[in-house]
């Protein structure tokens, strides 16, 4: 009998990592090892597309599952299983496929690395895309918390990759730290739910509506801390410590974007929940404006990019807040495909100069010209230019908004579009125009390893933008008609060119040292500094208080215990004179007791 | 002459307290032995005493039972008395005080 596509979706990367992680031998064999990984993830991704291709014009789940979990009392904990519907199964190849690019373009980004160290960087990415699926194909919101762990506890190795540098590992910690703080959240909502009606079902029954509220506010706070929304962005900037595959993988095309999946999967809960849609919508739009004013000033191409990350999720965010489902998800997927592009883009740039900083390249058109025609196809989309994907997506978030009636959050959208169309275009002419600025630099184009996946992502980013109609009747269940370009989005793509243009002038001219200003003050963040106040006063002395208390009360009490028991037991042990006569005696005195009680008839 | 059963009680009394004065004061190994003998054959002569007295063979079966019982422990206390010897070089009980607290 054959295995069910789904649990090849899981079992397969699940093998290679049980393959990679057990036999040291094959693991220090790095490139050996990511053999191994990316074969996992060959399969897991084929599955996926037979089942994406099997939920074509299907209105039932073309797979679902669910096995008992835990049973007490007559009761189950939850259910674990695997549910493939038209909502989680673009999701399962978005994944797969990213996964798969990002696996084989780290064969030669990282091809100067130490077996060893390659081999535990492809074990990670091996559970991260089991974690990922777990909670892709989740069935219940119990399952998507195991996996919604699990990936952040992957993007914790990830980004420690290189961890004997001493701010990569405190990069990692943050970013761990930022997602628990969040993930309280997200599981106080995940108990609040449970606690109310007994299951975990996506589609729940009725709740009353403070709980239902209560309920998403709760779980939203946890697509804060994963999606990174200001004010819990603060740990992706950092997270680029790790490794530009990873960065493109876990912090740009899925992980972050998990959380946005979450309120699309919990869309029969959220949908109700006016209030929580109207903060959502707010916190989206805010975190599209701010995250791109930080784009704007930064310098280092990475962090560019996570920063422009923070603002399309924010896009996503804003989408769904104001109702717009299949524009949340869409701009997901299309921004799954380009900006993993730009991040292999940026990597192989980095590869190939040595630098993250943007004012250290320059003139790059030349040496790369592959590079060179992907990244700029990658920054259009970005900045939403058509035929590009981002162009369709965005134009369908901005009308979304529109109809919503969300105005604030509109505006504060439309001017990010500026924005991100003025970082975009000025990344680009920064980067591949002019001379090139860092001396000791001899930039070569990248080797096939890393351009096959660029541009089979780039080839993405052209096509899934025309597929916007299809993608649409997947998810709402009724082909949509042909697709149609709202005013609205017009008015996106002048501002966008308009952005563009000031992008390009303000790479050209001098007056970037302002922005460079503003910049200083953005990075030695208020956020940041206030984070770092409550770690340090609050947290900190918190934990030093409770471990006094835990030392001295707790295990006082408990050494008082033992203390005493030793006393008892040192006079105790007196009694043992090892003479036999005296134990002789004890026995005759204790059988005239015994006799004298039993004659007595008490 | 009918003294019944009293005077055979009696005489088990005296054994049994012999042989608890010796155990409590004995220091010989051999010493002990002999009188948790006296003890055990005390007990034996009030189960033959009463079962004669009843009737019934019972006494007489249950005291069988109990002297196999005694030379099996006999056998037992010999050989622990021989392991006393050969680790101490002597049966005085009290050269064995490994169990003193």
């Amino acid at each position: 009998m054959m295995l069910p596509l789904p649990a090849l979706v899981l079992l397969a990367p699940l093998v290679a990592f049980a393959v990679v992680a057990l036999y040291p031998s094959l693991r220090r064999r790095g490139p050996a090892a990511g053999l191994a990984v990316v074969t996992g993830s060959s399969v897991s991704l084929l599955a996926g597309v037979l089942m994406l291709v099997g939920q074509q014009g299907l209105d039932r789940p073309v797979a679902h599952q669910v096995w008992r979990w835990m049973p007490s009392a007559g009761q189950d904990l939850a259910q674990v299983g695997w549910l493939v519907d038209s909502t989680s199964a673009p999701m399962v190849v978005v994944v797969g496929l990213v996964a798969l690019c990002v696996q084989i373009y780290s064969f030669g980004y990282l091809h100067d690395e130490p077996g060893p160290a390659l081999g535990r960087y492809y074990a990670w990415h091996a559970l991260f895309v089991v974690a990922m699926q777990t909670l892709v194909m989740a069935p219940n919101l119990m399952q998507a918390f195991i996996g919604w762990e699990l990936v952040g506890l992957c993007s914790y190795l990830l980004i420690g990759y290189w961890w004997k540098e001493a701010y990569v590992g405190k990069a990692a910690v943050k970013a761990f730290w930022v997602n628990k703080v969040a993930d309280g959240g997200l599981l106080l909502g995940l108990i609040v739910l449970g606690g109310a009606t007994g299951s975990f079902e996506w589609d729940p029954t009725k709740l009353d509506p403070a709980l239902l509220t209560a309920v998403t506010l709760l779980l939203f706070v946890g697509v804060m801390g994963k999606s990174a929304q200001v004010p819990l962005h603060v740990w992706l900037p950092d997270a680029m410590a790790g490794p530009t595959p990873v960065s493109a993988l876990l912090h740009a095309a899925t992980m972050v974007a998990a959380g946005v999946f979450l309120v699309v999967r919990a869309w029969p809960l959220f949908e109700g929940a006016e209030t929580t849609l109207t903060i959502m919508c707010w916190f989206g739009g805010v975190t599209a404006f701010a995250a791109a004013c930080f784009a704007l000033v930064e310098d280092d191409v990475k962090k560019m990019l996570a920063f422009s990350t923070c603002s399309q999720l924010g896009y996503m965010v804003a989408a769904l807040g104001s109702g717009a489902l299949v524009a949340g998800y869409f701009h997901l997927t299309t921004h799954a495909m380009f900006k993993a592009l730009l991040f292999l883009g940026a990597g192989s740039l980095i590869h190939a100069v040595g630098t993250n900083a943007m004012s250290e390249m320059g003139g790059l058109r030349k040496q790369m010209p592959g590079t060179f025609v992907l990244f700029t196809i990658g920054c259009l989309a970005l900045a939403g230019i058509p035929p590009l994907a981002g162009f369709f997506s965005k134009d369908l978030v901005l009308e979304g908004l529109l109809h919503g009636g969300q105005f604030g959050p509109l505006a504060l959208c439309l001017v990010g579009v500026v924005l991100t169309a003025v970082y975009s275009g000025r990344a680009v002419v920064k980067i591949f125009f002019g001379e090139l600025r860092s001396p000791d630099a001899h930039p070569h184009e990248s080797p096939p390893s890393m351009m096959g996946p660029m541009l089979l992502l780039g080839a993405a980013t052209i096509i899934v933008g025309f597929l916007g109609a299809q993608f649409s009747g997947l998810v709402n269940g009724t082909p949509d008609g042909a697709f149609h370009v709202a005013p609205v989005g017009v008015a996106g793509l002048v501002l966008a060119l308009v952005g563009l243009a000031i992008g390009k002038w303000l790479a050209d001219g001098g007056s970037v040292a302002q922005l460079e200003g503003l910049g200083e003050y953005i990075f030695s963040s208020p956020l940041d500094r206030f984070y770092e106040t409550v770690w340090r006063r609050v947290l900190l002395v918190g934990a030093a208080w409770l471990a006094w208390v835990d030392r001295y009360v707790v295990d006082g009490l408990m050494n008082l215990v033992g203390w005493g028991s030793m006393v008892a037991a040192e006079r105790a042990r007196k009694l043992q004179t090892g003479l036999v006569t005296d134990y002789v005696a004890a026995v005759v005195v204790g059988v005239l007791v015994v006799a004298l009680y039993t004659a007595s008839g008490i | 002459m009918a003294l019944g059963v009293l005077p055979w009680l009696l005489l088990s009394a005296a054994l049994f307290s012999t042989g608890l004065f010796g155990l409590l004061t004995r220091k010989h190994a051999i010493g002990l032995l002999i009188s948790v003998e006296l003890m055990a054959n005390a007990v034996n002569l009030n189960l033959v005493a009463f079962g004669y007295f009843r009737g019934d063979l019972m006494g007489q079966v249950l005291a069988l039972f109990g002297i196999a019982l005694t030379v099996a422990e006999v056998v037992v206390g010999l050989a622990l008395v021989i392991q006393l010897h050969r680790h101490n070089r002597s049966i005085d009980v009290d050269s064995a005080r490994e169990l003193a607290g």
